[in-house]
């Protein structure tokens, strides 16, 4: 392997990384909210109404992640650039 | 599953690196660690913000209007409170 190989796998390496152990938060998150808003009485059984929730509830769940995401990014960007300003 | 295992990089190839690569993966990683801490917050907020937001039981995978318009009041909200909270120690200290 030459520097730039080893450069790549580095980086490969490290965004899968990442990427997993991001997922695996979502994925814990998810559990625990869509759990709660779903199943109100643990039965014998998970009944097919709320195997739907739980399904849609997952959707959901990373929509609003996705929306808490741009304006949380949204907001950082807003402060830093009023930083700039106030700085100058 | 420890992140020690997932990471599987040899001394002997790391030797290999040269000075404009390792620069480039300094900024790689300093990269990555904004963008983590951005996700981490993310997670935070998305919690906090569901509770917050998400009132009615899901009938819909789909976010609506006013939900929407709640999760990004939920986020600036929240930073309002941060600052706040923020300069209201500094005041203390300097008192």
């Amino acid at each position: 392997m030459d520097s730039d190989s080893v450069k790549k796998d580095i980086m490969r390496q490290a965004l899968q990384a990442t990427n997993m152990s991001n997922a695996r938060i979502l994925i814990e998150n998810i559990n625990k909210t869509c759990f709660d808003c779903c199943v109100s009485k643990p039965g014998s059984s998970l009944p097919g109404g709320e195997q739907t929730c739980l399904t849609l509830c997952m959707d959901k769940y990373m929509k609003a992640w996705n929306e808490v995401n741009s304006a949380y990014i949204r907001r950082v960007q807003q402060e830093l650039s009023n930083q700039t300003i106030s700085n100058a | 599953m420890s992140s020690s295992t997932e990471f599987n990089i040899e001394q002997s190839d790391l030797d290999k690196l040269n000075e404009k690569d390792k620069a480039e993966l300094r900024q790689f990683f300093s990269n990555e660690v904004q963008r983590a801490r951005v996700h981490a917050q993310t997670h935070e907020l998305t919690t906090i913000c569901w509770k917050k937001c998400i009132t009615s039981s899901v009938r819909s995978g789909a976010l609506d209007k006013s939900e929407q318009t709640c999760l990004a009041n939920c986020v600036d909200r929240f930073m309002d409170a941060n600052l706040l909270t923020m300069k209201h120690i500094r005041d203390m200290r300097q008192q």
